[in-house]
């Protein structure tokens, strides 16, 4: 049942050819999927729809900071119920003025994740239908878990 | 503070603050005993209108500390992720980590692992049950659901000492070998609690209040479950079979015989029965390992400083108590972890508490958010 | 031979040389009742004392856990110390109160429930008044419980004591109904209201109420529960997850005359329970050679009754409250008229017929 990576590789390769910046099967054999931007939305809609792929679970959608690189990576973990397959897909926004589209719209469960990203990251997800943060204070003003994150002291004021 | 909570209601782009509504705080601190969850209900006379869950009262950073913590160090921090089921959260780090780093465990660790986390899911259903039971008003069956959980809980401090934060569960195998007298005290147990399944199943689940309270109340279809991010026995109470360790079997689930239990209504009573079922597999499960036992090494041979490769990275996903627990990691080429990141099943099954109980009366929210499970600690990490 | 109309006649007529000696013979006719309520008074205070140690008791032991067993012998003088932690407890009040209705509801609850006492027989002759119209005269002044609530509830000044009351009132006031319809199939069979009287009815008999009317039974448990404001029907109780209840803002003894009105309340419905359907001070079937005292048989069904009402809050988990509703208005009712009309034919075809 389980769809073998390799198979995964090029069925993504000679589908997507021009939509994706690469796709490769990882030492930890696990299909990688970096995509452009522009392309995101629509390659994401075709992963949950078409019914070869049919990724109706989003697993996980996290992001890494590169500072050293300059950006931000969204990351985005898939997982298939009928085929059992799991397929990683990564997006690379800037780091200066991070932005997304959002996948609200495609998977609900990405709501929270997103909410989850921009309070932790900074990434703002353009489309999401309440962005705000969810476990920092809403008047908190830095991003944790950015690499260069200080939390100069934090002082709990009495009131 | 009640400007925040103003602010809040207008972003989610609600109806504006009605002259009937109200808006009531479930606070903090709950007698029920689900731990910090906050939830804001705007309520209209007795029928929930919205439920906003607030987060990050237990939120304790636990990703940032393991970037800044080796990997065998970060076993310590995934007891603190879900802390009713610790063994689960450490398997699921070790698994991660050993899949990073290409190591395998050993056979006989691979068996004590699974034992281990069978029992801890057997523990996790039993103090699920009695707050679940709690939440709809028999309050028995948490005293009930408590005495059994001590037993298993006698068997985890013979082997590791601990009773609720393991870190039995290693990078490569187990820390230390079980006793000699567990394996007759573990089948013991197993022959005196199977019994007591039936015991508490017939006290609830044919209860015509049970049923009244719980039956057709807070459906997860199946569509919107799989679209919301529903997973583990809440999104097999809808009858999708999503268990990890039958899609994507992990240790030896392969070569166990165990049934997926699977329920079709979707209501609180399915996901109730569920985890019943669920309890009955267990003690199967637990029974077939313990007879596949075989001597040998608890743990393979480690490199002296454990290193995760420059540029790799894994997402590794098991089955816990809960549903699904995934753990993404991205090494660097050094000791510690460059990215964490814990995916856990409480944090989408909270999403669709909001859902679920609009149009219903406030009693069903404590009915559906103890059916599905939710810890706080994994909601927050 | 020792019987309860022996000791009760031992006891008045003592009573009666004392006043006597004082020299207050001619105010015998006033006099009685007081002593008698007086006693009566003490013999509740007691009992319940040992009534919420019993709960505290059966709950431990149905919870596989031991209860109270520090405080006195078996910890029967746990409820004691928390009687005297409640008296000295500081006393919050809300600022914006509404003062004499705050200080008067619970004196209602607690008195309410108290009256109820008066009529119930635990012998032949020990009561403290037989009035003969004693079945009305409780229904009439157990519904005060509901005047008590909704003053708790409006003068606490508390949006959800307010709304925990209207419940608890809304609660009571339509499980009234099914109470008085359960009775009413007694009422005429026997054709009387006075207790002594329908006790002496089952006597003459030879059988219990409990064996013709078992549905009327049932349903006045069912109701009587309701109107306690117990589990399974302790909504207003329970709410304090999210709404306090009428009984949010009281503390110490206040706090403490709500539980007592209610406990009360548990017993005066027991007790009417074992009275009308359970033959009252009469003895067990096949029991009768034993000849104990009546009230010796009459506690012992008593305390049953009790034990039953105190098993369901440990055993069914709580109704939400539509479904409360649902159940005294669209179950209980239909069914106790239906029991009437059965009564009714029977009475006329059978028992007039034959």
């Amino acid at each position: 049942m389980p769809v073998a990576n390799e198979e995964l590789k090029t069925k993504i390769e000679s589908d997507f050819k021009d939509k994706i910046q690469s796709v490769a099967v990882s030492a930890q054999k696990e299909v990688i999927l970096t995509v452009k931007p522009e392309q995101y939305l629509s390659v994401c809609k075709e992963l949950r729809d078409n019914s070869y792929y049919n990724f109706q679970h989003l697993s996980c959608l996290t992001a890494v900071d590169y500072p050293k690189e300059n950006k931000i990576t969204v990351v985005l973990h898939f997982w298939s119920y009928k085929t059992c397959t799991q397929l990683t897909l990564k997006l690379d926004v800037d780091r200066a003025q991070p932005k997304a589209p959002t996948v609200e719209n495609i998977w609900k469960a990405a709501n929270w994740f997103e909410r989850e990203v921009f309070d932790l990251y900074g990434v703002v997800f353009e489309g999401h239908s309440d962005l705000r943060r969810i476990m920092m204070p809403e008047d908190y003003t830095k991003f944790p878990l950015r690499k260069d994150f200080t939390d100069d002291g934090f002082i709990v004021k009495p009131n | 503070m009640t400007d925040l909570l103003l602010s809040q209601i207008k972003v989610s782009g609600e109806s504006q603050f009605g002259t009937d509504e109200y808006v009531v705080n479930l606070g903090p601190q709950h007698p029920a005993t689900h731990g910090v969850l906050r939830l804001i209900v705007k309520l209209d006379g007795e029928t929930v209108k919205e439920t906003i869950p607030v987060l990050g009262y237990l939120h304790r950073s636990i990703e940032k500390i393991c970037e800044n913590r080796t990997y065998p160090q970060g076993i310590t921090y995934t007891d603190r992720v879900d802390y009713v089921s610790a063994m689960s959260v450490n398997l699921a780090w070790a698994l991660a980590a050993e899949r990073l780093m290409g190591l395998e465990a050993p056979a006989r660790a691979n068996w004590l692992r699974m034992i281990f986390v069978e029992l801890q899911r057997l523990a996790s259903h039993l103090l699920w049950m009695g707050a679940f039971a709690g939440d709809i008003g028999a309050l028995t069956p948490f005293l009930y659901g408590l005495r059994e959980r001590e037993r298993i809980l006698d068997l985890f401090e013979m082997t590791c000492g601990q009773r609720l934060t393991y870190n039995y569960i290693r990078i490569g195998g187990v820390m230390i070998d079980i006793l000699p007298e567990f394996v007759p005290k573990c089948r013991a147990f197993l022959d005196y609690f199977e019994p007591k399944i039936d015991e508490y199943e017939g006290l609830l689940t044919y209860n015509p209040i049970f049923l009244q309270r719980t039956k057709g109340v807070g459906v997860i279809t199946p569509e919107m479950g799989i679209n919301n991010g529903v997973c583990g026995p809440s999104l097999r109470g809808s009858g999708i079979s999503c268990d990890v360790r039958k899609q994507q079997p992990y240790l030896y689930y392969d070569q166990v015989k165990f049934k997926e239990c699977l329920e079709t209504d979707g209501d609180c009573w399915s996901r109730y029965k569920v985890r019943m079922n669920e309890l009955r597999e267990s003690v199967s499960i637990i029974r077939q390992c313990l007879d596949r036992l075989e001597p040998g090494p608890i743990e393979t041979k480690l490199p002296p400083v454990l290193k995760g490769p420059l540029g790799g990275e894994i997402y590794s996903r098991i089955e816990s108590s809960r549903g699904e627990m995934g753990i993404y990691l991205v090494g660097d080429g050094t000791p510690k972890p460059y990215k964490s990141k814990f995916r856990c099943a409480s944090f989408s099954n909270t999403y669709v508490l909001d859902q679920l109980t609009r149009g219903w009366k406030v009693a069903d929210i404590m009915a559906v958010l103890g059916s599905l499970d939710m810890i706080v600690p994994e909601v927050d990490r | 031979m020792f019987t309860g109309e022996n000791i009760v006649q031992t006891v008045v007529g003592l009573l009666h040389s004392l006043y006597g000696m004082v020299g207050l013979s001619s105010f015998q006719g006033i006099l009685d009742p007081i002593v008698a309520a007086v006693v009566m008074f003490h013999f509740i205070a007691v009992f319940v004392m040992f009534l919420v140690w019993m709960e505290r008791k059966v709950s431990a032991h149905m919870q596989s856990r031991i209860g109270p067993n520090r405080v006195g012998v078996f910890g029967l003088l746990q409820t004691l110390a928390d009687a005297i932690k409640l008296t000295i407890k500081e006393d919050v009040k809300p600022v914006k109160r509404d003062k004499i209705p705050y200080y008067i509801a619970p004196i209602i609850a607690f008195v309410a429930t108290f009256m109820g006492m008066v009529v119930i027989p635990f012998d032949k002759g020990m009561v403290v008044q037989d009035l003969n119209i004693g079945l009305l005269y409780i229904i009439a002044i157990t519904s005060f419980t509901v005047i008590a609530i909704l003053t708790a509830g409006w003068s606490s000044n508390n949006k959800f004591a307010l709304l925990g009351g209207f419940r608890s009132a809304a609660q009571i006031v339509s499980y009234e109904v099914p109470l008085v319809l359960s009775l009413v199939p007694i009422i005429m069979i026997t054709g009387k209201l006075s207790l002594g009287a329908i006790v002496a009815y089952q006597q003459q008999q030879g059988y219990w109420f409990v064996i013709p009317q078992a549905i009327a039974f049932l349903i006045f448990i069912t109701s009587a529960t309701a109107e306690a404001n117990r589990a399974p029907f302790d909504i207003p109780e329970a709410e304090s997850e999210l709404i306090g209840g009428f009984h949010t803002e009281y503390s110490g003894v206040k706090f403490a005359m709500f539980f007592l009105g209610e406990y009360i309340a548990v017993v005066v419905s027991s007790a009417v329970a074992s009275t009308v359907f359970l033959g009252g001070w009469l003895p067990f079937p096949f029991m009768g050679f034993l000849h104990l005292p009546g009230f010796v048989w009459f506690m012992a069904k008593l305390l049953l009754v009790i034990y039953l009402i105190m098993a369901f809050r440990w055993t069914f988990p709580r109704l939400r409250v539509d479904q409360l509703m649902d159940f005294g208005w669209k179950v209980l009712i239909p069914i106790s008229i239906i029991n009437i009309l059965v009564t009714g034919f029977w009475i006329l075809l059978v028992a007039k017929g034959a």
